[in-house]
C-alpha cells in the first residue's frame, strides 16, 4: 500500500496537465487497487472449487513463462538501444505485451489456487509476488515516457530494476510450489550450502534416532511436502511434521494407528497409478515398494513418533560417506611413479581412469622385503595413495610415524604385520581413513582403543589377535535351526 | 637373413624379408605367410572357409588391443583406461552351482504350494513354454511342493529352506536375487550363457574380462583361476568343462588357471630330481628368447602369451606351495569350514583357498561345484548336496568378513538355471524330480558394492515367471562388472568386426536395486 502511495505522490508532483495522461494515470491506480484488493474479495478459503477453474488454472504453469520471457527482454532491449534505437522502440511494445500477459497469468494462478483450494504460505507468498509484480511493470510503463523525454531519468530504471527483483522472487516461490522447497539446493555442493544455508542444515533432520524421524518423514518430505507443507497446503493436509500429520486434513486423519486398511494415506499410495485419486498425483513417481512397506508396518505398529526399530522391517542404512578430500592429478608423476615401481617392486595401482580417485600402494609381490624404509620412500606420493595395501609385509611400528603423513589414505591393510599398536593413534590426524585393517597382529584392546576417537573411522577388524581372540569369534560349530524331515 | 632359432643349417637364400618392400608390408607378410602357418592352416580348413582365416585373421581382429604393443607383465587395466570409476570391489569370488539348484526348495518360498499338491499346474502359467524333451511329454504337470519347511531368518526375516541352516545366518548380508532368468533350457548353452554371456562355445568367460580388463594384483599368481570340487557319485554330475573359464578370442594369458583337486595343486610344480631353481631359470630363459625371436619373425601375439605363461608357470612353483599350504591356519578356520575343509577338492576345501586366493589378490576365482542336476529323487539327493556347499559358503562369507576382506571383495552364488515346480515323473508325497527351469532362478550376491539384506525380485505363486523385476544373464553379468568398476559397454575387444562384449549386443542393464 505504501509503494501505491508514493506513486501517488510522484504523480502529484509530475503530473503533466494532459488529460489522456491523467486518464492513464486514473485507470492505472484504480487497477492497482482492485488487484490488491482481490484476495480479500475472494478469499482462497482451502477448498477446491468448480473444475472449469481448475481447468483453465492449470494452464497456470504454461502460459506464466510468457511474461517471465518478456519481462527479462525489456531490460535487454533498453540497454543495446544504446547502439540500434530500434530496439529500444521495441521496448515499449515488449512492456505492454508483459503486462497484458502478466494480467492472464495472474488470472489463470489465482483461478489454479482457488479452483483446487491450494493454501499455504507458499502460496500466497507466490500470489502476493503475482500482485506486485503486475503493479511493478505498470509503473514501468507509466514512467517509461518521462524517461524518454528526459523529465525524470532515475525513476524508470529503478522501477525496472524493482521489477526484475520482484520476477525473481516470485518465480523461485512458484517453483518451489511445483517442484519442492528442496529442489534447488539438493544438490548443491556441501561446502555452497553450508555457505547459504549457514545453520539452517540441521533443521532439515529431526535430531531423534526414532523410526518415523529416520525413515518415515524422509518418504513424506520427498514424495508429499511439496503439496502437502508449509508452502502448499492440499486438501488442508500437511505432512511437514508429526502432530500435522496425525492430524489429518479435511476429510479427517489419514493415519489410523493400528490399521494401515483404514488409513486415506495408505490407500491413495497404493491405488493403480492411472487412479484419479492417486498419491502422488500430478504424475509424479510414486512411492517405492519398500517405502510403502515401511509405511504400512509403521502404521499396523501404532505409529509410533518415538519407535526406534519395528519389527520385521530391517533397512541397511548407508552411513554417509564423509566428503572425500579430493586426490591431485598425479598423472604428471607418472615416469616418477614407474621408476619407483621398477626400484621398488612395490606398484601403485591407480584406483580407476580417474587420476583424482588416487592411487592403491600394492605391495603384495615383495611383501616379504617391504618395511618401513621401503615404505619411507613412497612419502612423496602420499597426497595421492588413498589406500596401503601393507598386509603381511615386513612394516613396523615405525611405519605409523610416515602413515601419518599419507594424508589422503581411505584405507590402510596391516593384517599379519609385526604391528602392536603402540603409536596406532599417530594415524589420528588421517580424517579421510574409514578402513583399518590389523586383523592377525599382536595389537591389544587397550592399544586400539583409542581409535574410537577417529570419527570417520568405521570399519576396523581385528580377527585374530590379541583384542579378538580367533577362537571366541562365533559360536559356528551349531547351526542355528536343525534340518526337519 | 637372419637364421631361424630352430634350424640348425644355415642355408641363404633371398626372401621377401630381404626385398626393398615398407617394413609394415614385411610385417603384415610375416604375420600371414609363412609356410608353417600356410601348411598349418590350410591343413585344417577346407577352401574358401580357410583363405578366409588365412588372409582375413589379423583383418578381423584389429590390431587396437594385440598384445603385440603390450609388453607381457605390464598392467592391461592402465592401456584400456580401467576400472572405468572407482569400483567397491576390487576381486570376485563366483561360487557355481553348476547343474541347477531348486530355486522351489532352498530361497523362493512359496507357502501355497502345499495346498496345491498333485494339482496340474494351470495351462496359463506355464504359457507357450517349450518344455525339455524329458518332460514335454509327459500328460500331466502336478505341482511338488517343497518337501521342506522354511524359517525366517536375520532382522530382515528372510524364508529360507531348512536345507540351508548355515546360509539362513547370513542372509542380513546377502542380496538375494529371485528374478534371474535365463534363454536357455539345457546345461550347455545354460552354463555358456552364465559364463561367457553366449550360448556358443569361443567367446571369453567373466574371469578372462575381468583379467584382460583389470589386470593382475599379484605377479606371483595367476590373475583368474578356478577350483573344481569333487564328484560326489551319488549325484547326477553334468560335465563342466574348460570352455567355461576359456578366454575366447582374447589372449591365452587370460584364461582361467585351474587347480586339481587332488594331489599337486598343479602338475610338476616340483623341479625334477637333480634341477635346482637356477638350471630352470636359464633354461626359461633360453626358451624365451627363442619365442622372443619367433614372435619377431612371425608376429604372433600368442607368442607373448607363451612367454608371460611360462614365467608365471616359475612363479608358481614357489608361490602355489604357499598358497596350499593350510598348515598354518589356526583352529578357528576348521571350526568354521567344517573338518572337510581339510581334505583338498571338496567344496569347503575350495572355499576355504578362495579365502586364501582374495587374501594374496587374485583377482577373480571361480570355485564350480556340479550334482544340482535333479530330474529324479530330490528328497534323496537335494540335503546331501545342501550339506556338501551350505557350510563352505557360510564359512567363506563369514571369513571373510571377520579379516576385512569383505568390503572389497564381491561375492556371487548361481547356477545356470532353476527347477520346475512341477514334478518330473512321479510324485509321490515322499519324493520328486525337477526337470530344467530357465525363467526364474534364485541367486545371490554379497561383498563389495552389493546391497545387503535385501531380496530383490519376486516371481509368480508357482515360482514359474517373473513378475516383478527381472533379472536377465546380461543383467546379472552387467552388475558384476559395475562392482569391479567396469561400464560393461565400454569393455570391449574388437573381433569379427565387431566391438564384443560380456553382455553381447542386445542391451543390458545394471541393476540398482542390487547395489550399495
Amino acid at each position: 500500500m505504501r509503494l501505491l502511495e508514493d506513486v501517488s505522490a510522484s504523480v502529484e508532483r509530475l503530473l503533466p496537465a494532459s488529460r489522456p495522461i491523467r486518464a492513464q494515470w486514473t485507470a492505472s491506480v484504480v487497477m492497482s487497487g482492485s488487484l490488491l484488493l482481490l484476495p480479500f474479495l475472494v478469499r482462497l478459503d482451502g477448498r477446491p472449487h468448480a473444475d472449469w477453474q481448475q481447468f483453465l488454472g492449470r494452464f497456470h504453469p504454461l502460459i506464466v513463462h510468457v511474461p517471465i520471457g518478456l519481462l527479462v527482454l525489456v531490460p535487454l532491449l533498453e540497454i543495446s538501444g544504446v547502439f540500434r534505437p530500434a530496439l529500444r522502440e521495441a521496448a515499449e511494445f515488449v512492456l505492454a505485451l508483459a503486462f497484458i500477459s502478466c494480467l492472464g497469468a495472474l488470472t489463470l494462478g489465482f483461478l489454479l489456487a482457488y479452483g483446487s483450494g491450494d493454501t499455504g504460505t507458499g502460496v500466497t507468498h507466490h500470489m502476493w509476488g503475482g500482485i506486485a509484480l503486475s503493479i511493478t511493470v505498470l509503473l514501468c510503463l507509466l514512467a517509461r515516457p518521462w524517461w524518454l523525454l528526459g523529465n525524470e531519468t532515475r525513476l524508470y530504471p529503478a522501477t525496472l530494476a524493482a521489477m526484475l527483483l520482484v520476477l525473481l522472487w516470485t518465480a523461485h516461490q512458484g517453483g518451489s510450489l511445483t517442484h519442492g522447497n528442496n529442489y534447488l539446493t539438493e544438490y548443491m555442493p556441501v561446502s555452497l550450502k553450508r555457505w547459504v544455508a549457514l545453520g539452517n542444515l540441521q533443521a532439515n533432520t529431526p535430531g531423534a534416532d526414532t523410526f518415523y524421524a529416520r525413515h518415515i518423514n524422509p518418504i513424506l518430505d520427498a514424495n508429499c511436502v511439496a503439496c502437502h507443507g508449509e508452502g502448499k497446503v492440499k486438501g488442508g493436509l500437511r505432512m511437514d511434521s508429526y502432530e500435522l500429520l496425525m492430524k489429518g486434513g479435511k476429510d479427517g486423519p489419514v493415519i489410523v494407528s493400528g490399521h494401515p486398511e483404514r488409513s486415506l494415506l495408505l490407500e491413495r499410495v497404493t491405488l493403480p497409478a492411472d487412479h484419479k485419486q492417486f498419491m502422488p498425483a500430478e504424475g509424479r513417481p510414486p512411492l517405492k515398494p519398500e517405502e510403502i512397506a515401511w509405511l504400512k508396518a509403521w502404521v499396523q505398529q501404532g505409529a509410533s513418533p518415538t519407535a526406534t526399530t519395528l519389527k520385521g522391517i530391517f533397512i541397511q542404512e548407508n552411513a554417509k560417506e564423509a566428503p572425500l578430500k579430493p586426490v591431485g592429478d598425479y598423472s604428471g608423476m607418472m615416469s616418477e611413479i614407474l621408476q619407483m615401481e621398477s626400484g621398488q617392486g612395490a606398484k601403485l595401482l591407480p584406483v580407476s581412469s580417474k587420476p583424482s580417485d588416487g592411487l592403491i600402494l600394492n605391495t603384495v609381490d615383495v611383501a616379504a622385503s617391504f618395511g618401513d624404509v621401503q615404505l619411507a620412500q613412497f612419502q612423496k606420493f602420499s597426497p595421492y595413495i588413498v589406500e596401503a595395501e601393507l598386509g603381511r609385509t615386513a612394516v613396523t611400528n615405525a611405519s605409523f610415524d610416515t602413515l601419518s603423513k599419507f594424508s589422503h589414505l581411505r584405507a590402510l591393510h596391516l593384517e599379519g604385520t609385526a604391528v602392536t599398536g603402540e603409536g596406532l593413534m599417530k594415524l589420528a590426524p588421517l580424517s579421510q581413513l574409514t578402513y583399518l585393517n590389523l586383523s592377525g597382529t599382536k595389537v591389544t584392546a587397550a592399544a586400539v582403543a583409542p581409535l574410537d576417537s577417529m570419527k570417520s573411522l568405521r570399519h576396523v577388524y581385528l580377527y585374530n589377535t590379541p583384542a579378538q581372540p580367533a577362537t571366541a569369534a562365533d559360536s559356528i560349530t551349531q547351526p542355528i535351526a536343525k534340518t526337519a524331515q | 637373413m637372419k637364421q631361424h632359432p630352430l634350424c640348425t643349417d644355415t642355408e641363404q637364400c633371398l626372401g621377401v624379408m630381404d626385398l626393398a618392400v615398407p617394413p609394415e608390408l614385411k610385417r603384415e607378410w610375416a604375420a600371414l605367410q609363412t609356410r608353417r602357418h600356410f601348411l598349418g592352416r590350410t591343413g585344417k580348413v577346407l577352401g574358401w572357409a580357410a583363405m578366409a582365416s588365412l588372409f582375413g585373421d589379423r583383418a578381423l581382429r584389429g590390431d587396437a588391443h594385440a598384445p603385440a604393443n603390450g609388453q607381457p607383465g605390464t598392467q592391461a587395466g592402465e592401456q584400456l583406461k580401467l576400472p572405468h570409476f572407482a569400483p567397491k570391489a576390487k576381486r570376485a569370488i563366483y561360487l557355481f552351482m553348476s547343474g541347477g539348484p531348486s530355486q522351489v526348495d532352498l530361497l523362493d518360498y512359496k507357502p501355497n504350494l502345499a495346498a496345491l499338491y498333485d494339482k496340474d499346474i494351470p495351462d496359463s502359467v506355464r504359457g507357450a513354454q517349450q518344455l525339455t524333451g524329458m518332460t514335454a511329454g509327459q500328460a500331466r504337470f502336478p505341482v511338488a511342493p517343497s518337501h521342506w519347511a522354511f524359517k525366517r531368518y536375520g532382522e530382515t526375516g528372510t524364508w529360507i529352506s531348512d536345507l540351508l541352516p548355515y546360509t539362513a545366518r547370513m542372509v542380513d548380508d546377502l542380496a538375494i536375487i529371485k528374478s534371474t532368468n535365463t534363454e536357455a533350457i539345457n546345461h550347455e548353452p545354460a552354463i555358456m550363457l552364465m559364463n561367457t554371456g553366449n550360448m556358443n562355445a569361443g567367446k571369453p568367460c567373466l574371469g578372462s574380462w575381468l583379467a584382460y580388463g583389470l589386470g593382475s594384483m599379484n605377479d606371483n599368481l595367476p590373475t583368474f583361476m578356478v577350483l573344481q570340487s569333487k564328484l560326489n557319485t551319488k549325484e547326477n554330475n553334468q560335465p563342466v568343462s574348460s570352455r567355461l573359464w576359456s578366454s575366447g578370442f582374447l589372449s591365452s594369458e587370460y584364461a582361467g588357471v585351474g587347480l586339481r583337486a587332488a594331489g599337486d595343486p598343479v602338475l610338476y610344480l616340483t623341479d625334477p630330481n637333480g634341477v635346482d631353481r637356477e638350471v630352470r631359470r636359464n633354461m626359461l630363459n633360453a626358451v624365451n628368447e627363442i619365442n622372443r625371436q619367433t614372435f619377431e619373425e612371425l608376429g604372433d601375439p600368442e607368442t607373448h602369451a607363451r612367454i608371460a605363461q611360462y614365467e608365471m608357470a616359475y612363479r608358481m612353483q614357489i608361490s602355489v606351495p604357499e598358497l596350499a599350504d593350510l598348515s598354518k591356519e589356526p583352529q578357528s578356520t576348521w571350526d568354521l569350514y567344517g573338518p572337510e575343509a581339510k581334505e583338498p577338492g571338496t567344496f569347503a576345501y575350495n572355499c576355504l583357498m578362495a579365502r586364501r586366493m582374495a587374501e594374496r589378490g587374485v583377482r577373480f576365482t571361480q570355485v564350480y561345484k556340479r550334482g544340482w542336476d535333479m530330474h529324479d529323487n530330490v528328497t534323496g539327493i537335494l540335503p546331501i548336496i545342501c550339506q556338501e556347499t551350505d557350510r563352505g559358503c557360510y564359512a567363506l562369507v563369514a571369513d571373510l568378513k571377520q579379516r576385512g576382506l569383505l568390503d572389497d571383495t564381491l561375492v556371487v552364488w548361481a547356477g545356470e538355471f532353476g527347477r520346475t515346480v512341477y514334478s518330473q515323473g512321479g510324485l509321490t508325497k515322499d519324493n520328486y524330480g525337477r526337470d530344467h527351469h530357465p525363467r526364474c532362478f534364485t541367486t545371490w550376491m554379497t561383498g563389495g558394492g552389493v546391497r545387503t539384506g535385501v531380496t530383490y525380485g519376486e516371481t509368480d505363486d508357482y515360482s514359474y515367471n517373473v513378475v516383478k523385476d527381472p533379472v536377465t544373464v546380461r543383467d546379472f553379468n552387467a552388475t558384476i562388472l559395475h562392482c569391479l568398476g567396469i561400464d560393461h559397454n565400454k569393455l570391449t575387444y574388437k573381433f569379427q568386426g565387431l566391438d564384443q562384449k560380456l553382455t553381447g549386443p542386445v542391451p543390458a542393464s545394471v541393476v540398482p536395486g542390487l547395489l550399495a
